[in-house]
């Protein structure tokens, strides 16, 4: 009661390594919402003795008015709590559709809520809608390039794959000479590395 | 308002001070642990977390006493030697809270105090951020609050991102999201 468990979310979620995700926490979620309830229900009792001894809402300051003001603090901060739990987990989800692309792995699609995939969904097409109609891929060249070709070492298996100006056959291990905007959602998820010198 | 989702924010303001209540207040017995009623008596001893003081304050409910991190002692302590004191057990988000205490407490000495342990602990944390090697560093990072933590981490970044520019390092890096995934299931 009284704001004491909608830190816990906060904590969860500010002890994970930062852009990291633990799974959605529906149990405490669902038992702070019944807490906001609880303290509803307590501000409108409260609320009603007052009008039946027949004082002025507006103006009286006694105890039921204070009574009710606490109720009324802890949901304003339970709401708070919550709105910030989903907006940073919000955020989180944006970040990933920048660096991962537009298909999530699975270990981390298990730990989104229903509405999150949603909100992932719909994110990435209003992001590939803006980009069709600009002709641009916005997701590359996150960092400035200074060469058009890099050295990648393949680290997982990926096969054959259509590139825009090669086709190679991606097999572990294998060394190719790919265009950097090709390779870097490659290397970004993973399954290559850059080559140097 | 751009605090409003700000998560260090919110936790901050989760620390517990003592208050003394001016007025009753009805049914809000779990407040108060000794309440006997659901209600809090007037001139009772609560703890609060800090947002419910400030807020009761405002409406002039309560009177706020003083967090017991700012206390003498720990007053005493970082007259005596600031780079020392562990800052993090007493209260994490130290100077942020004594920035909002202030005003609540009426007391005008917190922000020179807060000023000059800062100022005793920064020459610390700047020097050895930017020389120490991993080894040496671990010792005194748990003594740090979390908004001294943020500025050590910064200048850390900063020393790791020119030393790598320097030798020419790999910049394309793979997603650090999947990099801890991935340790975690070997």
């Amino acid at each position: 009661m009284y704001g004491r468990r909608a830190s816990q979310l906060l904590k969860e979620l500010s002890t994970c390594e930062p852009g990291q995700l633990t799974s959605f926490n529906t149990d405490v979620f669902d038992q702070v919402l019944k807490e906001c309830n609880a303290h509803h229900l307590e501000l409108q009792s409260l609320m009603r003795k007052i009008q039946e001894e027949e004082l002025d809402v507006q103006t009286t300051k006694n105890a039921e008015h204070f009574g009710a003001v606490i109720h009324h603090l802890s949901l304003m901060r339970n709401k708070r709590c919550l709105m910030a739990y989903m907006y940073n987990r919000a955020q989180i989800i944006q970040s990933l559709r920048w660096k991962l692309g537009p298909v999530l792995p699975q270990e981390i699609q298990e730990k989104l809520n229903f509405s999150e995939e949603e909100y992932f969904k719909n994110y990435s097409a209003a992001l590939e809608s803006y980009a069709s109609e600009l002709e641009l891929d916005l997701t590359v060249d996150m960092v400035p390039p200074k060469d058009p070709y890099i050295k990648v070492r393949v680290l997982d298996d990926i096969g054959d794959v259509l590139l825009s100006d090669q086709s190679p056959n991606l097999a572990r291990h294998s060394i190719h000479f790919l265009k950097r905007t090709d390779a870097e959602q490659f290397i970004s998820q993973g399954l290559m590395e850059e080559l140097l010198g | 308002m751009s605090r409003y989702f700000d998560i260090d924010d919110i936790i901050m303001e989760d620390k517990h001070s003592t208050v003394f209540f001016k007025v009753g207040a009805n049914g809000v017995g779990l407040l108060d642990p000794s309440a006997e009623t659901n209600r809090v008596e007037q001139g009772s001893r609560v703890e609060l977390p800090f947002w419910l003081a400030n807020e009761l304050y405002l409406r002039q409910a309560v009177s706020v006493n003083i967090p017991p991190c700012f206390n003498l002692k720990t007053r005493r302590e970082i007259q005596a030697d600031a780079a020392c004191v562990d800052l993090r057990s007493r209260c994490p988000y130290f100077y942020e809270l004594g920035c909002k205490v202030a005003p609540l407490i009426g007391d005008k000495t917190i922000g020179s105090f807060l000023l000059y342990a800062f100022m005793n602990r920064f020459k610390d944390i700047l020097s050895k951020a930017h020389s120490a090697a991993f080894a040496v560093a671990p010792r005194f990072l748990p003594l740090l609050t979390k908004e001294e933590m943020q500025l050590y981490e910064a200048a850390c970044s900063s020393m790791t991102g020119f030393k790598k520019w320097r030798v020419g390092g790999s910049r394309f890096e793979k997603a650090s999201i999947l990099g801890m995934k991935k340790r975690s299931s070997e």
